[in-house]
């Protein structure tokens, strides 16, 4: 095998029955951990939240009841159950075989077939729009002034689903096609006046010396053919068919019967492309409707690499690579090009400024007469050192890890000032050590910090949870309604004291501290950063301690211990939350409980010693979730081969070009 | 502030807002004297137009809710700013989205609060798959009506920049940041920038090339792409399993609801009122918030659309009102835990709130139609989803009617409804006031016509 199934491929041999359906008795795997650690309080009587796992006694019981098992399985894993203050704690070997199990066979897995999920059909969105006109005419065109916002989902503006089209943004779409034509196309036809993109296109059809607005409509339509099925093939990602082609030509020919001129003709037709489903929406759509799953053409996959590394729309290069049936043959080293490509700054502006929120630090507003050191240049310059600092780790293709262990980052003078490291002058980024320092890694970064603050002060819930959230994965339920409040508290709960020591009390309301056990500690280890990213010693008059313990004994005195802590403990967590985030964003829809064989095989990988940022980027790129589809008819979503292998013949590789980890 | 129409003149694009234009616009104009309906052509009768306005995180319901009812009531602190209108506008107490409520689902009442509002539903609790909540009452207006005006509908906010994060709890930021839903899976999309909302009204006027002959021949060539990418759409969709077709039929109807406007566009002459340019860029919210109001004024005024939706600020939005004297954010201090400074804060945002409405109020009183004003030809809901922010009650809701309905409503009372009275039991009352009547829609049990 060269992709490997680590995990689940353990577990299959531990876990599942034979293959296909389960005899009706059946139960689940995990039931003696079930029962060692949870029926205390759900089973042998206890009922506990009217949670009662033993009245579930078959398998089949189980399946009748998803719901309350995806609630038992995400607060096994991220820690939320059994409650710290529980006597019996399951290793962690022990609960990552519980959730697995527990997954397989809530949800009737089956490792060797596995569901691609729902196609989804993903409408560009403001960036992929702005950058798909960029790349395709040449032509500046900012949607931010004209499109309405993307609705986001799970946390990123990419989602098919939330990507609606609601008529007033098809009406844009029709404006904005003819703002881009008249910027793309003059009406002169002069190909000299014509954006890179453009000229290139005209003179491949027409030659250097341009058309002739006077020749005969009969020779003028070969040549609108030719251009019109070049520039469609490109827009749209794939190669027109020859009914598009026909009703192309006729838009073109419309607006010559209506006295046009030539170009005018070819920019009717081309607004016709740019305002049809087949731009607009990325997503294969097969000639005719097809059962059962199968890797998508060399042409979606084209796409799906390029909008998920690159923001925009496949080059020449993946295209006429697709064209020739030869895109998986050289999957890796496409790879490796496209990340080396200036065009993958996209990936970590909207995949890690949305995962970690950096884009979002303008939505920060720190109160301006609490924080007069902050302003546009502070904020701007704290983001871009965020996306260099993330940057480098891609095109470097560094472990992943040291997102928060990294010793180093990037400064400029006026940022260096204000983080208070010597020694960096000039407006120009460059790579600083954090050696001798109080800060490593992203938790130290400036656009974090502030972005997790609340206007007026830190919030050491904020930041907690954005730990657990982001980048760990194990983000706590949300409160129940009418809990005391930090800031006050009614005559009878008066909280008072320091922020920290408020909290703390807080904390120990037995309701709370299940949720806060593991989220407050983080927040306090990092308490020595102001609301913007400053050191500070004190937090008003009294002193900071930035000292904290978590539940399971591990302390740490401050930020820096803090974060090697959480990089040797939580590793698994960071790993695959990192995996469902990018994942999610690379295929356009939520994780779902069949991708987690998937979602599984990449972060396994990922938490080795030796694995690199291509390990992450790879590792998905060669999933089935992105590199299979199912069929159109709903009968089955499962194929009847085995798909692992179908993978594998397909992403056919050649030489020693695989990532760190995943040869075996 | 009040003169903000300002001489910034854009140069208007051409494309399908230039193809679209006004039907009878100088007839809604003040300054002609006999006013002849673009939809009825009968004299003396001016269409009736609604719109929600719709404030985060609750109200400090004590310096909201008058002591008394009926016509003799104080108006309490939040509301002073409305003084000058206090027999425009009544006030609506006892009203519910009971659909808000977690009904299992968990936290997430500020997403629940917005999708329930003018929908009455329980919004399905997702991160991004399978949005779904409800048709909201404008859109069901917007059916019925739409099609006398440029615009059927018209979806504006004052959020901009960028929607990132998880949003509430588990669920889509569509359900913060949309108001109105065509569909129970499609929100509308509001517009957040006054400049692209002018341009979409009038972009025709200063677009030029005003001849009946260059009209039609716009509308043709843009019907020919209509016919084309419709196309596109139907092949497309005819090879999609049923469950992956929503996205085409989103299009499809966009492609016939632009349709419809070309062919308007092809009969009418548009006309821009007299001394009203595109705005200028806006600087702070609380300019962004009145421009929004002027725009929303001038749709109406120019019977550009009869119905609209206005998000100020989204629901559980934590932005800051250093201007009105806090600086903490508005959710952050929403969970005020009683705490009286925290509410005093939050009475502050309140009123802020409450003065844009009168400066929205005002304006629309400085339009004379006929007799009256055009404010006495609307319904203008304003109010939150939430009641008190700290309590993420979905009942006890503050509401505001203002206008009188083209003398369907009487205004300048505090109505006090029964406990709990579903919100659309309102919105069924002023359905059947713009001429949509319906019989039931989201939680609905009956009608309010107490406002009559």
């Amino acid at each position: 095998m060269r992709i490997p199934l680590l995990t689940f491929s353990l577990l299959l041999a531990a876990t599942l029955p034979a293959a296909g359906e389960p005899a009706p008795a059946a139960d689940l795997d995990a039931r003696p951990l079930l029962t060692r650690y949870c029926y205390e309080c759900h089973g042998d009587g206890a009922s506990s939240g009217d949670l009662q796992l033993d009245a579930f006694k078959t398998l089949a019981d189980v399946r009748k009841d998803k719901a309350t098992w995806a609630k038992v399985i995400r607060y096994a894993r991220t820690q939320t159950m059994p409650p710290p203050d529980a006597e019996r704690q399951p290793t962690q070997a022990e609960r990552e075989k519980m959730v697995g199990s527990l997954t397989l066979q809530v949800y009737d897995i089956d490792l060797k077939h596995p569901d691609p999920g729902p196609l989804v059909l993903r409408r560009l969105n403001q960036t992929e729009y702005r950058n798909t006109i960029r790349d395709l005419t040449g032509v500046t065109f900012d949607p931010t002034l004209d499109f309405p916002q993307d609705d986001t989902g799970y946390g990123f503006d990419n989602i098919g689903d939330v990507l609606t089209l609601p008529p007033m943004l098809l009406e844009k779409y029709l404006h904005a096609a003819d703002k881009i034509l008249d910027q793309a196309i003059p009406t002169d036809g002069s190909s000299n006046k014509m954006p890179e993109p453009m000229r290139k296109l005209f003179v491949r059809h027409l030659g250097p010396n341009g058309a002739s607005t006077t020749r005969p409509v009969a020779r003028d339509s070969d040549a609108a053919r030719l251009i019109l099925a070049d520039f469609a093939r490109h827009a749209w990602r794939r190669p027109p068919r020859v009914d598009e082609m026909d009703r192309l030509l006729r838009l073109y020919l419309f607006a010559r019967k209506n006295g046009e001129h030539f170009f005018d003709g070819i920019k009717h037709a081309f607004k016709g492309v740019l305002v049809s489903p087949s731009f607009l929406f990325r997503g294969e759509i097969y000639a005719e409707r097809v059962p059962g799953v199968r890797p998508v053409s060399e042409f979606e996959l084209a796409s799906r690499l390029s909008y998920f590394l690159w923001s925009t729309t496949p080059d020449d290069e993946l295209l006429d690579l697709a064209g020739h049936g030869a895109l998986r043959k050289n999957l890796d080293a496409q790879v490796k090009r496209m990340l080396a490509s200036p065009k993958s700054k996209a990936f970590v502006e909207n995949f890690a400024g949305q995962w970690l929120q950096f884009r979002n630090l303008d939505a920060a507003h720190p109160d301006p007469r609490m924080f007069e050191a902050y302003d546009d240049r502070v904020r701007d310059d704290m983001r871009r050192e965020t996306q260099l600092f993330v940057e480098s780790l891609v095109t470097d293709d560094r472990n992943p890890i040291e997102l928060l262990t990294a010793d180093y980052t990037f400064l400029n003078g006026r940022l260096a000032k204000y983080y208070g490291i010597p020694g960096v002058d000039g407006k120009d980024f460059r790579r600083v050590s954090l050696a001798g320092t109080n800060r490593r890694g992203i938790l130290t970064q400036g656009s974090i910090l502030t972005l997790t603050s609340n206007p007026t002060r830190t919030s050491p819930v904020k930041r907690g949870k954005w730990v657990l959230e982001s980048l760990l994965g194990t983000a706590p339920p949300p409160p129940p309604p009418e809990v005391p409040a930090l800031d006050g508290g009614d005559a009878k709960h008066q909280l008072t004291g320091t922020l920290r020591q408020r909290m703390e009390k807080h904390r120990a309301d037995p309701n709370c501290a299940s949720c806060h056990a593991p989220m407050d500690p983080i927040g306090f280890g990092l308490e020595n950063f102001d609301a913007i990213g400053r050191w500070r010693d004190k937090d008003g008059k009294d002193p900071i301690d930035p000292a904290a313990s978590f539940t399971d004994g591990s302390k740490f005195s401050g930020a820096v211990q803090l974060v090697d802590l959480l990089a040797k403990t939580r590793r698994n967590d960071f790993c695959r939350a990192l995996t469902e985030a990018a994942m999610t964003y690379a295929i356009g829809r939520g994780v779902e409980p069949f991708d987690q064989p998937a979602v599984d095989r990449v972060a396994a990988d990922l938490r080795k010693d030796d694995a690199k940022f291509t390990t992450l980027i790879l590792g998905i790129i060669r999933s089935a979730p992105f590199q299979l589809r199912r069929g159109d008819t709903t009968a089955s979503a499962r194929s009847t081969t085995d798909l692992h292998g179908m993978i594998e013949a397909a992403v056919a590789r050649t030489g020693d070009a695989s990532p760190g980890g995943t040869t075996r | 502030m009040s003169a903000k129409w300002q001489i910034h003149r854009r140069t208007f694009l051409r494309g399908v807002g230039a193809a679209l234009a006004l039907p009878a616009l100088d007839a809604m104009l003040p300054s002609l004297g006999s006013v002849v309906s673009a939809a009825t052509s009968s004299p003396q009768k001016f269409p009736k137009r609604m719109a929600f306005v719709y404030v985060p995180n609750g109200v400090t319901m004590k310096d909201w809710m008058p002591a008394a009812t009926g016509t003799d009531f104080e108006l309490p602190r939040i509301l002073q700013p409305l003084a000058a209108h206090k027999n425009d506008f009544s006030i609506l107490s006892g009203f519910a989205q009971t659909q808000g409520f977690a009904h299992g689902d968990g936290a997430g009442d500020h997403a629940r609060a917005s999708a329930s509002f003018l929908t009455g539903t329980h919004a399905r609790k997702t991160s991004g798959s399978d949005i779904r909540a409800g048709v909201s009452v404008d859109q069901i207006a917007a059916e019925r009506v739409g099609d006398q005006t440029v615009l059927p509908s018209l979806e504006l906010s004052c959020d901009s920049g960028p929607r990132l994060g998880s949003c509430d709890s588990g669920y889509s930021c569509a359900y913060q940041f949309n108001l109105s839903w065509r569909s129970e899976t499609m929100p509308m999309m509001p517009e957040v920038d006054p400049q692209q909302v002018f341009e979409r009204l009038f972009g025709d006027v200063a677009g030029g090339a005003n001849s009946q002959r260059a009209r039609s021949r716009r509308a043709m060539f843009q019907q020919s792409i209509l016919d084309f990418v419709s196309d596109d759409a139907r092949r497309l969709q005819s090879r999609l399993g049923t469950n992956d077709r929503r996205k085409l039929d989103e299009y499809l109807t966009a492609v016939r609801e632009i349709e419809k406007r070309v062919e308007l566009a092809q009969k009418s002459s548009p006309r821009l009122p007299a001394n009203v340019h595109s705005p200028e860029a806006h600087h702070g919210f609380e300019e962004h918030v009145r421009l929004m109001f002027d725009m929303l004024a001038l749709a109406f005024q120019t019977d550009s659309t009869r119905v609209s939706t206005f998000i100020i600020s989204h629901e559980g939005s934590n932005r800051p009102y250093p201007f009105a004297g806090v600086k903490e954010g508005h959710h952050e201090i929403s969970h005020h835990q009683n705490n009286p400074e925290a509410i005093e804060k939050i009475t502050k945002v309140n009123t802020f709130h409450a003065r844009q409405f009168a400066y929205f109020l005002d304006k629309l009183k400085s339009v004379k139609e006929g007799d009256g004003t055009l404010l006495d030809n609307c319904m203008i809901v304003y109010g939150s989803g939430i009641g008190d922010g700290n309590r993420h009650n979905h009942d006890d809701l503050p509401v505001l009617l203002a206008g009188r309905g083209g003398g369907t409503i009487t205004p300048g009372r505090h109505i006090n409804a029964p406990p709990r009275t579903p919100l659309n039991n309102l919105y069924l009352s002023m359905l059947d006031r713009i001429g949509a009547p319906t019989d039931r829609f989201g939680d609905s049990t009956g009608r309010f016509d107490s406002i009559a």
